[in-house]
């Protein structure tokens, strides 16, 4: 014995010690079953850049979004899935297998529609499952690869072209080529660091015969640079091994981006779209001798406009004189490239590809920044797919409404208002438009939830909107007379204060203040910025194509943010990397910049989050990737920014846009990276990537409920994504992983009334999904349960059972959901099913108590239920409400049981009526007039006929009881005065119909002595009402 | 005291030193098999009889299902007093009842013809080569936070709407415990098209000496969509063979 208690504290110190160094707080092992839901909202949609269709099955389809992933379709544009969730979710290029299409497909990442606010990709994947799982098969340096071209005689020779680079110079460019599937890859072909092939084209009938166009391109944070003399377009005839420009009849001088497309039909017909100095020379050219020769066909704006973001031509497959034309509309050419129309009635501006149906040319796919379109009808009238959540949020907000409302603002699609929750989900037509253009920043004011700030690009607008009288007003300051002109950043910052409700902040190079709304504004700092003047030339910004947008402003202020503890505290972070604060409401500013460590120079401050615990705490995240930086900067100074210390680790895996301090526990930090969002739990030594239903999509921006404890993050791709309740992963410490099963606190669960109605939304539509209205459960388990029984059950106040409830299992944080209603009753067999006996009761507000049973241990929780304070019912409405609800729940199991007796003794009955022969038995023991009363009873009571739809029946008192009690489950207030009454006479004819019961029962038990002499069978009562309640069937 | 502790250390290492060797698929499989109860013992069994509860949406209902070697199958649902099968194959047409008459009806012709080819029972792992069965161990991956091996396991092809397809799907056998805890799939036909359904094992507990999962759940993007825990499993029970057939007015 002494033994055995040695050995096992010795076993118990062994593993303790073990667990101790060993603890594993990061990823799936912490987050367990913690999940993120998408609310979308796909109304809009998102930026969509590549489409690619199956070689023989027309109903299959792919759309690469820019920043939100790949979707499928396959049943030709209905309905559409995402394929590519655990990857990076910027797509440049897809490619399916020409021989293995079911099952081989290759994604090439990094969009190449290069605009200011474009993420990187990380390389290339395959699938040679059809999509189910994806492995990255290289390029991981080559951040946009434009095109895949497979050689179909051989599809493990696959060829691509990577754009690369947009910030940076870089050597990964080029034609890339694997024999091997994808094992290995050569650069077949390279012009240098600065020029990159911004598309391959394959002839089909011919491998080795190939075009690539190569394109020479900068962007910084304040220019763009298209063109240059190393920009062509070249040609292979021997699979790639020697190259050779193509240029007969093109443009002399610097050359742009160059689209190149082959008529399928006719591989000597190719169609180039050229980018060069003089406008005279821009526009369509058309070779007929496979490159030979080239001749300008058409200069329109259409054909010219925008060529970092529209060089793409697509040939129809039969007709080589059919010609798409990506652009601002989309332009539609059906003789060979002479001339063009604008196609696009109901799409989106700014197309980016087409795809033609295999079979029927006049079924066209489209994609643009709004999103993926179908045409029937050869390209004039477009129809759009409302099922792909790819927007693009740069920001978001929340209010205190309940449920609180979203607020945020998309690239190129406006600003929204939607709902967090809606009954049916939250559909596309929930959401509220607040403002045009690109949106931005939208805030709400803090107390009058009619009243909606937002913005568009550079500040050329900013509204003040009055949602009830449904008025927008336009409240941008202006320079006063000295005023030099005011530079906006194309996302400028607007926000709101903690302790002023009519206040409003704007960022130009200076810190404007309102306190009034918007109607007055004052400037309350100097210029913050470098004001460095060599970065604020973007009247000459674009290269060969001059491009002026506004997206190239830079020495501009891009966050703003009062300190929730003081608003006397203000920190500014410029683009241009300066960290400025005031101590003193602007009078004073303190340019910290140079006390931060390891910060490359002018270094683009994208966020500051003023700390909630100390006035002197906050923390500021960098991000240098308009230098070609993608390195994670984060930092927290105590000191009101005299010293800052760096909070990365190894794990983070890309740059920084945000962060969000846990308003009650400041170790708990969220971040807002490229590759989506990243936890910590201890201050930031450690940061894990939150994966549930999380795609790693780039995080713009994540707002956090101060009551509801809901994580809200802008998606830059994929919507918005909300964590209902990170309440748990405050609690997490050391000692509770370290319990075999710890409960965590959890809040009062507020008790969901019934709602409206909602959900209308057809197929295809993308319905958000709503939060649990559940009470939850949240458990924490050091490992998954994997042997042995583990359940689940719920008591009420007297221990009564009143659930079993399927229990998590998963190592880390568990969630369980309970209605928090009882069982249903137990119905009357009848020939139809009926409503009541799918739901049971709601309970009270109260206490009850969880029992988790694992193998032979225990584990208890209290859970509460509380009224929602809210509740348009009062207390003793809810407690009738329940009354009435157990009263009907009681009569359908009454009912249940009493027709359980008829049945029982009709069976026992029609056994014994053959046996009764003789007429004067028949008289003396009359068992057929009992069995026929009983017959008629039952017919009474249930309905014995007809089908669960339209040959129902007329309703028995079964369906009426049953009817009854799902009204009153169905509203969870007071029942109408003409439920109660009918409660009444329901009750009554119940009772009725038990005395009948009785009075037939009685007859029969008078005729034992006779049945006795006769020697026939006694009949034998039934089992009882609590036996029968108790059995399952 | 200091001596056993190092021993007991020396183990752990030995064992943390095994796990880490690298395994084939049929190591794996082989390992599995052996856990659950043996090659021998499996191949013993001819039938198996579940009692079960189920619970979806926050209903919950008491299942049977029965299964047959070679492919018999029939589940059924106990609803309102009410027997619902829900999904049954006698060997040549699947049938279900309908909700609203209440009446069986047929399954569509090829899915009849895909479930003759299943050769699942008792287990999709036993004598895989010799049914024709392929598999491949595609890495490791966490699930639920534990630690797999995952192994492609494929199938004879089937037909999906009139055209022949892949018939695979991914099992995730845990690297401590040596049983499968998860089993993905990505829907073929239907609504279900392009969905993908992990369906969670647990609660493995012994039946004559072979281990079963009593508690099956299914997630669709991490949430619980059904889940159901079984009372009681007899094995090679008589079994009558009316219940697996269409039922005949």
């Amino acid at each position: 014995m002494k033994k055995f208690s040695i050995f096992s504290i010795l076993i118990s110190f062994t593993l303790n010690s073990f667990a101790q160094e060993a603890l594993p707080i990061k990823g799936d092992e912490i987050f367990g079953s913690m999940r993120a839901r998408h609310i979308g909202p796909a109304l809009m949609s998102g930026r969509v850049v590549d489409l690619e269709g199956h070689p023989t099955d027309n109903k299959i389809l792919y759309a690469g979004a820019a920043g939100g992933g790949v979707w499928k379709t396959a049943d030709g544009g209905v309905t559409f899935n995402p394929i590519f969730d655990k990857h990076n979710q910027s797509i440049g290029a897809i490619k399916v297998d020409p021989k293995n299409p079911d099952q081989i497909i290759w994604v090439g990442t990094g969009e190449i529609w290069t605009r200011n606010s474009v993420t990187i990709g990380d390389g290339i994947y395959k699938t040679t499952d059809g999509g189910q799982n994806w492995n990255h098969m290289g390029l991981p340096k080559s951040e946009r690869i434009s095109s895949i071209k497979i050689n179909p005689n051989n599809t493990d020779e696959v060829f691509v072209g990577v754009l690369g680079g947009l910030w940076s110079d870089s050597e990964d460019r080029g034609v890339y080529k694997t024999s091997d599937g994808g094992k290995t890859w050569n650069k077949i072909f390279y012009i240098n660091a600065s020029t990159g092939c911004s598309d391959l084209v394959m002839d089909p009938n011919d491998a080795n015969i190939m075009y690539a166009s190569f394109w020479q391109f900068r962007r910084t944070a304040y220019s763009f640079d298209s063109g240059g003399e190393n920009s062509g377009l070249y040609k292979t005839t021997d699979g790639g091994k020697t190259w050779n420009k193509i240029h007969n009849g093109f443009p002399n001088g610097k050359l742009g981006r160059i689209a190149i497309a082959l008529a399928p039909s006719n591989s000597k017909i190719l169609y180039s779209v050229i980018e060069s100095e003089k406008d005279e020379d821009k526009g369509l050219y058309r070779s007929d001798d496979a490159g030979a020769n080239w001749t300008r066909t058409n200069g329109d704006f259409g054909l010219v406009v925008r060529p970092f973001y529209f060089s793409r031509i697509v040939v129809d497959p039969k007709n080589p004189d059919i010609v798409l034309k990506a652009g601002l509309n989309g332009s539609l050419s059906r003789d060979g490239g002479k001339t063009f129309k604008n196609i696009g009635g109901g799409i989106h501006a700014d197309v980016h590809d087409f795809w033609f149906d295999l079979h029927d040319s006049n079924r066209i796919y489209l994609c643009d920044d709004g999103g993926v379109y179908r045409s029937y009808d050869g390209g004039s009238i477009w129809d759009m797919v409302k099922g792909i959540p790819v927007s693009q949020f740069y920001q978001v907000a929340i209010d205190n409404q309940t449920p609180y409302k979203v607020y945020g603002g998309l690239q190129d699609n406006g600003s929204w208002v939607g709902p967090s929750s809606k009954p049916g989900g939250i559909e596309n037509r929930d959401w509220i438009s607040v403002g045009a253009g690109d949106g931005f920043r939208t805030f709400p004011h803090p107390k009058d939830p009619n009243i909606v700030y937002s913005e568009m690009q550079g500040a050329e607008n900013i509204w003040r909107i009055n949602l009830e009288k449904n008025s927008a007003k336009t409240i941008k300051p202006f320079p006063e007379a000295n005023d030099p002109k005011f530079r906006f950043n194309w996302n400028t910052p607007i926000t709101t204060s903690p302790h002023n409700a009519d206040r409003l902040y704007c960022g130009s190079q200076f810190l404007h203040k309102s306190d009034d709304r918007g109607e007055t504004w004052v400037k309350i700092s100097p210029d913050l910025t470098t004001n460095d003047p060599a970065k604020q030339q973007q009247e000459n910004s674009g290269g060969l194509s001059m491009d002026n947008s506004g997206a190239e402003n830079h020495c501009t202020i891009f966050a703003v943010n009062e300190s929730p503890l003081d608003q006397n505290i203000i920190w500014v972070g410029t683009d241009d990397g300066n960290v400025q604060v005031t101590f003193d409401g602007g009078k004073n500013w303190n340019n910290v910049t140079a006390n931060v460590p390891d910060l490359p120079k002018n270094t683009w401050c994208y966020f500051i989050e003023p700390s909630s615990f100390d006035k002197n705490t906050a923390y500021a995240v960098f991000t240098g990737y308009t230098s070609g930086d993608f390195k994670p900067y984060v930092y927290k100074t105590t000191d009101g920014g005299k010293t800052w210390k760096p909070i990365v680790s190894d794990d983070i895996k890309s740059f920084v846009r945000n962060i969000k301090e846990d308003y009650k526990n400041p170790n708990l930090l969220f971040l807002g990276t490229e590759g989506g969002l990243y936890v910590t739990i201890d201050g930031g030594q450690n940061w894990s990537p939150f994966k549930n239903n999380m795609p790693p999509v780039a995080v713009h921006w994540i707002a956090l409920h101060p009551t509801e404890d809901a994580l809200v993050m802008a998606t830059h791709g994929r919507g918005v994504i909300i964590v209902d309740d990170i309440s748990p992963l405050r609690q997490l410490t050391k000692e509770i992983i370290a319990k075999d099963l710890h409960f965590f606190t959890t809040k009062p669960t507020k008790m969901a009334e019934s709602g409206s109605f909602g959900g209308y939304a057809r197929m295809g539509e993308f319905v958000g999904e709503n939060p649990s209205r559940q009470a939850n459960i949240v458990y924490y388990l050091k490992s998954r349960h994997t042997f042995g029984k583990m359940s689940m059950e719920v008591f009420d106040k007297d221990n009564q059972k009143i659930a079993d409830l399927p229990p998590g299992k998963s190592k880390g944080i568990n969630y369980v959901d309970w209605n928090y209603s009882l069982k249903p009753p137990k119905v009357a067999k009848g020939k139809t099913i009926v409503s009541g006996g799918f739901q049971g009761p709601t309970v009270l507000p109260g206490t009850y108590k969880v029992k988790i049973t694992k193998g032979n241990k225990t584990y208890e929780n209290d859970l509460v239920l509380v009224a929602d304070p809210k509740s348009i019912h009062t207390k003793e409405d809810r407690i009738l409400q329940h009354e009435t609800a157990m009263k009907l729940f009681a009569m359908n199991e009454e009912l249940g049981y009493l027709v359980e007796q008829i049945d029982n003794h009709q069976t026992q009955l029609n056994a014994i009526l053959p046996s009764l022969t003789s007429s004067k038995l028949k008289k003396q023991i009359p068992l057929a007039e009992i069995s026929k009363n009983l017959e008629t009873l039952k017919e009474s009571l249930v309905v014995l006929k007809g089908d669960n739809y339209v040959g129902a029946a007329e309703p028995q008192l079964r369906e009426k009881i049953s009817g009854l009690f799902s009204e009153i489950l169905g509203y969870t207030g007071r029942p109408t005065n003409a439920q109660l009454s009918s409660l009444k006479v329901l009750d009554e004819k119940l009772g009725e119909a038990k005395v009948k019961m009785e009075g037939l029962k009685s007859q029969i038990s008078k005729l034992t002595p006779a049945m006795a002499k006769a020697k026939l069978p006694e009949i034998k009562p039934n089992r009882s009402f609590e036996e029968y309640k108790a059995a399952e069937n | 005291m200091k001596q056993k502790l190092r021993l007991l250390f020396a183990a752990a290492l030995t064992l943390a030193a095994t796990y880490s060797q690298a395994q084939t698929a049929d190591e794996i499989v082989e390992k599995y098999l052996e856990t659950i109860g043996g090659k021998e013992k499996l191949a013993t069994i001819k039938s198996i009889k579940m009692i079960a509860k189920g619970q979806q949406g926050g209903m919950e209902f008491p299942m049977t299902s029965i299964m047959e070697a070679p492919n018999k199958m029939v589940q059924s649902i106990n609803f309102q007093g009410k027997e619902i099968v829900v999904s049954a194959f006698d060997g040549k047409e699947m049938w279900k009842t309908n909700f609203m008459t209440m009446k069986p009806e047929k399954g569509e012709t090829e899915d009849s013809q895909n479930a003759a080819k299943s050769a699942d029972f008792p287990d999709p792992f036993l004598d895989y080569k010799a049914k024709g069965y392929s598999i491949a161990l595609e890495g490791e991956e966490k699930v639920e936070g534990t630690d797999c091996y995952k192994i492609k396991l494929t199938k004879k092809p089937v037909m999906v709407d009139g055209k022949e397809e892949e018939d695979f799907s991914y099992y995730y056998f845990d690297k401590e415990n040596n049983v499968v805890i998860m089993q993905k799939q990505t829907g073929k036909k239907g609504q279900m098209k392009d969905l993908t359904v992990e369906t969670l094992m647990s609660d493995y507990q012994e039946v004559d000496g072979i281990y079963f999962a009593y508690n099956i759940s299914q997630k669709m993007n991490g949430q619980v969509m059904f889940s159901m825990t079984i009372d009681k499993i007899e094995l090679n029970a008589p079994v009558d063979a009316k219940v697996f057939a269409y039922p005949v007015d």
